[in-house]
This record gives structure tokens, C-alpha cells and sequence, in this order.
């Protein structure tokens, strides 16, 4: 197991890397309007000359990359080029709240999708095929426009919940819990559809199983059957599908947070983007590959742990 | 089924909304307490900005929709009123000697910092030396200004290096924004804002890109003006949210476009206009270094007469806005009634002054095809094409837009511009170093215009003075401006705004509870 740990440790540590070397030269494309960008459209040419120095965008791009390299890894990501903040403390504002967001989405679609995916797998007929329909249908909805009919319906014309904002766990619960149901419905639609089908899958390969067939056999009851034993052999490949919902959560928050104004990694990203504010780009970068490391980690282990054989390969 | 789908809904809707507001209490909804009472003061002001705040650091403050961030906790020397008339404010009088070369301020007495620092003379010269050596958007505002005597506690000689007729006007906005000076040498400064404003910002209530709270400062010396004990102001970018949070009662005022202008007045919300950028092409060639044709003046009218402006906005902007011919907005100094109608759209007169010039055919022009306004391409190669000239495109970033525009690589294209004071205008496009004269065309006539301009005395002979840069300019057809687009402020029933000329954003102290 220590082995089986190191390697995915390694593994995600080159990832980190790679991405962040990437990400730096395709950000480092467009840095050079950050100047012009900061100083407005007032600003002379030598003005623009002389805060491009200050920013360093005259150095080669490996000299920069370097800098920034040898400071990142000892935790200090720079300063926000628009907004002097330092990007740590950016990142300390705003991953809490997207983080929020995607937990609680992978933890709706989870528990509804493996409701669903093993109900339709077990009783089969009408109710399968139902599920298969709705399935279509969730995915095919895109979540800005869920999103949008969401506040129009329970936000504008019945005001049950705000039509935008995010409310910190710490100034109160409940107004966080209300913040966001509309953007975690919003995410988790598709979400839901396509794990479902995933699990539903799984679980149908599994019950197929000769041991499962045995194991009737020998008299154990079909709920013993399904709780302990095809679950657990279909939950490798479900858990494989949430690791890649919640990544893919982390991309649909980008749209949901502006839907519904939510000052997450999405915002964050767009304005850095569209500014060229090159330390908050590669802030994000970093902490989003960081997280998508802990993530597969965190579900390699787990396939471990369910099943031995995981480990070993 | 429709019928029952919907009353699922709305059983589904009332059930959940009982469990949590029973369970749950607020939190969610709206946040103007203290205004149910209508036009009574006091109560909360929310604001939803489509920027979130960059800086509190009072050399880095911006115009636009950012004043909604720093003009609760910075109070400015004068006052741009709603007429754009500057009014006494920190600074009581104002005046210039024989020359123009010196402003004198008389400052107002008795006004504190909330960190307890007193305004005075030496407060004003810190901040004006903090603006012009900060390397902010708006140091310009400062850069005429080569020294500054403080005559005593409430009085201030500024000296130029050269008359500035944009400075009064550039003190009634981010140029007169005043900071405890203690603060400008703080740190923190980019977070903790300290002023003499109406509002102190409440940092236990302010999450940057989320919300800022600034509550009433009591020792503010003009209470009156600000009717509000509390302003919030919330950055929501995107144009449908923001009329989502106008609509639910989350939010008591905001900007929105054009196209959202039904629905808000459907909700019952109130919608006033105010025309701030214009919308045109730049003929940024203008003594055809790359692109002959351009040197001669008619085609550069044939391009404005070319160009069906009316169309335009009518189908890009609902017919929000006023068509023109002039870069000017019509309360700058230099506003000419006569020239919004200078080059109508003609195109017969334009192919004529196009064959006139020996282009009849035409000729190729490069132009940026911004990221930022891509339902505007086809419809400049139509207009465009008209004439024969063809138009060969260079896509351009959203990031990149101002930086490339301004590289001077394009004899021409198109963008949206903001119209302030007639001499801010001239600083930006009419002068051999103005940023948007990219080509850094050096008139002798224009500049001799601008020039007089400069030293004219203020009031009827330096507004004529300015008039003649105007004339000037769309005589020689420097532009092909299409429209003055207006600037669109939506407010609650019980909230009134009155817009600012020369700012999308109105400033803080236009704002009311409806009466």
C-alpha cells in the first residue's frame, strides 16, 4: 500500500509540474497586454514600457518562470497585478466557496445517482427505462440554461431563495445552505444522469457475475446480496465516475458562478483571464491541479482499499 | 400534465420554502432594511456593479462603474454636480491667476480622517503628490501639476507646468479624492481604505469579490447629501444576473444593456439613460502612412457618410443612444449641436467623394476583429464594402483589445469610448502623443486649436476655443463616429438614481430613496 501511495504521490507531483510549466508559457502569450491592461487606455506607450518592466515582462520566459517557480514552491504565489492582493490570500477567499459548491454537488449526485443507477439495475423494466429517458434528458440540458429558469422560478417569480450571492458557512448556515441549492441543482442535473447510467451499468455487469449467482445459490438473501457484495465489486468504476464529476464540477462552476454571481474560482478565473493577471491565472492553475491530484488520489486509494487488486496494478 | 407538472412545482416550491424559513430563518433574500417605509432616509442602499473593486490605494482609483467602491470612504475636493457643473465640496472656492498656470484652493475647515488625521493643506499635497507619482490609470489627472504651496492649513496654490483645463474637472473625480495621508503611506492601503467620505468601509462585513458594506461616518460635515446609513455594493458581472438580484429585490440599482431594458420596466423596475461612450470608427491613418486612401480627406467624410449609423443602432442597441458625428457628449465644452448631423448617411454622396479622390474602386484597409464586439464585423465589411473597400480582419483577444488598438498597426477600426470633459477628450485623442491617436498624426492646425484651447481664459472664450478643436476634427473627418450609446441604470420602486453625465456609474450621492 505505501508502494502503491508513493507512486501516485509521484505521479501527481509530475502532473503538478507539467501543467504549471504549460500554463505559465501559454498565460506568458498574452501577458503582455497586462500592462496596458493595469494602466487603462490613457496611458502613453512609455508608460506601458515602463509597468511592463516593473512586471518583469521584459525578462525571458524562463527567467520568469523560474522566479516564479522558486517562489511558488515555497508557498509564496505573488501579488494579483490588478488588485495587489497577494494571490494566497485571493485563493484563501475564494476556493472555500467554490469548493462548497462541488462537495456538496458530488456529495447530491452521489447519493441520487447511486439511488437511481442501482433501483433501475435491480427492478429492470419500466423503471430502467424511464431512468434511461430522463438520463438523456438531464444530460442534454445545459446547466446555464437549468440554471437560469431556476432563478427565474424560484428566485424571481417565487422568492424562496436569493438569485445571487454566495454567504459564508461562518456568517451563517442557513444562508449558505439557501445560496447555494440553486447553483448545486443547476450543477448536479447532468451530473446525476450520467453517473446514474455509469452505475447502473456497473451494477447490471456485477449482478451478471457467476459468484453472485453462487451466492443466491447457497441462500443468501438479494438485499445481502446487492449490500454486500455487488456494491462493493461495482464500486470501483463509480467512484471512478465521481473523480471525474467532480473535475468536471469544478469546469461547469466556472458558468454557474456567473449565473448566479458566486465569488468562486470561476469569477476569479474569467477576471483573470480577460485581464491577463498572469500571478492570480497560475494561482488558480496551481490550486485547481493541486486538487484534481488530491482528488484521484484520494479515489485511487479508495479503489485500493475496495479492491485489492487496484493496488497492483 | 402541464397541469400537473406546475402544480408539483409550486407544492414542491411552498413546501421547501416553509421548511426553510421555518427551520433555517433569513439569509437569503433581500437586504434593504430600514426602506420599507419608502422615501424615509436611513436605511440600506445595495448596488450591484458589473466590476469588482481593484484597489482602495487612492493612486489607483478608477472612474466608471469603480467610483461605487471608493467615493463612500474618499471625499473629492469639488463636486461634478448632475449637470456636470463642478461645485464647491472639500475645497470651498476655487480660482485661477492672469495665466492659468496657478489654481488656488481655499480648503474647508474642521474636516477630520476617520483615522482623527485633519484635512488640510498638507493632506492635499500628499494626495495629489501620491496620484502623480503612482503610476495609476489616472496619474494623468495629476501630471500637469509641478508643484504645490501650501499657503496654510486651508489653503493650497498648485503650481503647472503648463495651463491644464481639464484639472478642475479631473478634482471633482478620482484627481480630488483625498486619503488620510497616514493611510498613503500604508501597506494596506489596497484593502483598508481611510478618508473623510460619508462611509467608512465595514471590513467585518465586506468579503472582496462578494460584497463591500460601508456604514454612515458620523462626523461627516454634509450628512444630508448621503440619505443612506449603509451602502452595499455587490460586483455581479454578468447582465442577467444582475437583473435577476434587481428583480428579486436583492439588489436596489444596477447597469444593464439595452436588450434587458423590457424586462426590467416589466418588473416594475425603473430604468433612466444616459449617453456616455460613443460608438465609431477611429480613421487612425489619417496622413495615409499605410493606407494612402485614408490621407485624403474625402474619403475619410466618404467613410462617415457611408456608414448607416441610425441602423445601427436602432438593431445593435434597441435605439439606445443618439446618432452623432462628433466624439463629444453633450454636456463637454466642446459639444457642437450642428455636428451630430454633419455626415449623414448618403451613400451616392459618398461613392461620389470616393471617385472624387480616385478610389472609386476602393482599397484594402486592415482592421482588428475584436473578441469583444464580434456581431460588429459583418456589419463594417457591408458598410464598408459599399464603397469597395475591403476590409482584411485580424482577430484580437478580449485581453488584448485596448493593446492591440493602440499598437498603431490598424489604419483603422472600430471601438467604444468614453466622453468626459471636452480637455480630457482632447488628452486622449487629439494630441501627437494622445494614446488614441495611435498613428501619432501631428497637425500644425489642430495642435495650434488645442493650444488655444489650452490657454484660453475658462468659461465662454475657452468653451469656443474648444468647439473650434471639435469643428476641426470632424471638418477633417479624423473620426466616423456612429453613436452616443446610452448608458443604462435600472432601479428598485423605491430607490431613485439620477444618472451622471461623463460616468456609467451615477456617484454615490445620486442615489435616493424614492420620494
Amino acid at each position: 500500500m505505501i508502494n502503491f501511495l508513493a507512486r501516485r504521490l509521484f505521479a501527481g507531483v509530475v502532473l503538478i509540474l507539467v501543467i504549471t510549466t504549460l500554463a505559465y508559457a501559454l498565460i506568458y502569450s498574452s501577458a503582455g497586454n497586462a500592462a496596458r491592461n493595469i494602466l487603462g487606455e490613457n496611458a502613453t506607450a512609455d508608460d506601458v514600457a515602463a509597468k511592463a518592466r516593473e512586471l518583469g515582462l521584459d525578462r525571458p520566459l524562463h527567467e520568469q518562470y523560474f522566479d516564479w517557480f522558486s517562489n511558488a514552491i515555497r508557498g509564496d504565489l505573488g501579488v494579483s497585478w490588478f488588485t495587489s492582493e497577494p494571490v494566497s490570500a485571493l485563493l484563501a477567499n475564494r476556493l472555500p466557496v467554490t469548493l462548497s459548491m462541488v462537495i456538496l454537488a458530488v456529495l447530491v449526485t452521489a447519493v441520487i445517482s447511486a439511488i437511481l443507477g442501482v433501483t433501475a439495475a435491480v427492478r429492470g423494466g419500466w423503471l430502467d427505462r424511464l431512468l434511461q429517458v430522463v438520463s438523456v434528458i438531464g444530460f442534454s440540458l445545459p446547466n446555464f440554461w437549468v440554471a437560469l429558469v431556476l432563478v427565474v422560478i424560484f428566485a424571481v417569480a417565487v422568492p424562496i431563495f436569493p438569485a445571487t450571492g454566495y454567504v459564508p458557512m461562518s456568517e451563517s448556515l442557513s444562508g449558505w445552505f439557501l445560496a447555494l441549492i440553486l447553483p448545486v441543482i443547476a450543477l448536479v442535473l447532468g451530473g446525476i444522469a450520467s453517473a446514474a447510467q455509469q452505475i447502473r451499468g456497473a451494477v447490471i455487469d456485477v449482478l451478471d457475475m457467476d459468484y453472485v449467482r453462487t451466492l443466491r445459490a447457497r441462500g443468501l438473501s438479494s438485499t445481502s446480496v446487492l449490500l454486500r457484495h455487488v456494491l462493493r465489486n461495482a464500486a470501483p468504476p463509480a467512484l471512478t465516475v465521481l473523480s471525474l464529476q467532480f473535475i468536471a464540477l469544478l469546469g461547469g462552476a466556472v458558468v454557474i458562478e456567473r449565473v448566479f454571481a458566486i465569488p468562486g474560482m470561476g469569477t476569479l478565473t474569467i477576471n483573470s483571464s480577460f485581464q491577463g493577471d498572469v500571478p492570480a491565472l497560475m494561482g488558480v492553475v496551481v490550486a485547481l491541479v493541486i486538487l484534481v491530484v488530491i482528488v484521484n488520489l484520494v479515489i485511487d486509494l479508495a479503489n485500493g482499499w475496495i479492491n485489492p487488486k487496484a493496488r497492483l496494478q | 400534465m402541464q397541469l400537473g407538472k406546475r402544480a408539483a412545482a409550486v407544492l414542491a416550491a411552498v413546501t421547501v420554502s416553509g421548511l426553510l424559513l421555518t427551520g433555517c430563518g433569513g439569509g437569503g433574500g433581500g437586504t434593504s432594511e430600514g426602506q420599507t417605509g419608502g422615501a424615509a432616509t436611513g436605511g440600506t442602499l445595495t448596488l450591484a456593479s458589473p466590476f469588482d473593486n481593484n484597489s482602495f490605494d487612492r493612486a489607483a482609483l478608477e472612474i466608471g462603474n469603480r467610483v461605487h467602491y471608493w467615493m463612500p470612504v474618499y471625499d473629492t475636493l469639488l463636486v461634478l454636480d448632475e449637470n456636470a457643473e463642478l461645485q464647491p465640496n472639500l475645497a470651498t472656492e476655487w480660482s485661477y491667476n492672469a495665466d492659468n498656470t496657478v489654481l488656488n484652493l481655499k480648503l474647508r475647515e474642521g474636516v477630520k480622517f476617520t483615522d482623527g488625521a485633519p484635512f488640510d493643506g498638507e493632506a492635499v499635497k500628499a494626495n495629489l503628490e501620491h496620484l502623480k507619482n503612482g503610476k495609476g490609470q489616472n496619474a494623468y489627472m495629476a501630471a500637469s501639476i509641478g508643484s504645490i504651496d501650501v499657503v496654510s492649513p486651508t489653503e493650497v496654490n498648485l503650481n503647472l507646468s503648463q495651463p491644464d483645463p481639464g484639472l478642475v474637472f479631473y478634482l471633482g473625480v478620482v484627481g480630488g479624492a483625498v486619503a488620510s495621508p497616514t493611510a498613503l503611506a500604508s501597506p494596506d492601503i489596497a484593502t483598508t481604505p481611510v478618508g473623510s467620505g460619508p462611509y467608512t468601509l465595514d471590513k467585518s462585513a465586506t468579503t472582496a469579490g462578494s460584497q463591500y458594506t460601508y456604514t454612515r461616518n458620523p462626523d461627516y460635515w454634509n450628512q444630508e447629501d448621503f440619505p443612506y446609513d449603509k451602502i452595499v455594493v455587490k460586483p455581479i458581472a454578468d447582465n442577467t444576473a444582475r437583473l435577476n438580484a434587481l428583480k428579486s429585490g436583492q439588489v436596489d440599482a444596477g447597469i444593464i444593456e439595452a436588450k434587458s431594458i423590457k424586462e426590467a420596466e416589466g418588473s416594475r423596475l425603473k430604468v433612466s439613460t444616459e449617453p456616455v461612450d460613443w460608438h465609431g470608427l477611429f480613421i487612425a491613418d489619417r496622413e495615409g502612412k499605410t493606407v494612402p486612401a485614408l490621407g485624403d480627406v474625402r474619403v475619410r467624410q466618404a467613410i462617415n457618410m457611408a456608414i448607416d449609423a441610425e441602423s445601427i443602432l436602432k438593431n445593435l442597441q434597441l435605439g439606445q443612444g443618439e446618432v452623432t458625428d462628433q466624439i463629444f457628449n453633450t454636456k463637454s465644452q466642446a459639444y457642437v449641436e450642428e455636428l451630430d448631423n454633419k455626415y449623414s448617411f448618403d451613400l451616392d454622396a459618398a461613392k461620389k467623394l470616393m471617385s472624387e479622390a480616385g478610389y472609386a474602386d476602393g482599397f484594402e484597409v486592415l482592421m482588428p476583429d475584436l473578441a469583444t464586439y464580434p456581431q460588429l464585423t459583418p456589419i463594417i465589411e457591408q458598410q464598408l464594402g459599399a464603397l469597395n473597400i475591403r476590409v482584411n480582419w485580424q482577430k484580437v483577444s478580449a485581453d488584448a483589445s485596448i493593446s492591440e488598438v493602440l499598437s498603431g498597426k490598424f489604419p483603422m477600426f472600430f471601438f467604444s469610448l468614453g466622453s468626459q470633459s471636452a480637455w480630457q477628450d482632447f488628452q486622449k485623442v487629439a494630441l501627437p502623443t494622445s494614446p488614441w491617436n495611435t498613428a501619432k498624426v501631428n497637425n500644425p492646425e489642430l495642435n495650434a486649436l488645442v493650444q488655444a484651447a489650452r490657454v484660453a481664459k475658462p468659461g465662454e472664450e475657452q468653451d469656443k476655443a474648444m468647439q473650434a478643436v471639435n469643428t476641426w476634427m470632424v471638418d477633417n473627418a479624423w473620426f466616423a463616429p456612429w453613436y452616443r450609446v446610452d448608458n443604462i441604470i435600472a432601479t428598485s420602486a423605491k430607490t431613485e438614481a439620477t444618472a451622471q453625465p461623463w460616468n456609467v456609474a451615477p456617484w454615490i450621492r445620486n442615489y435616493r430613496p424614492a420620494s
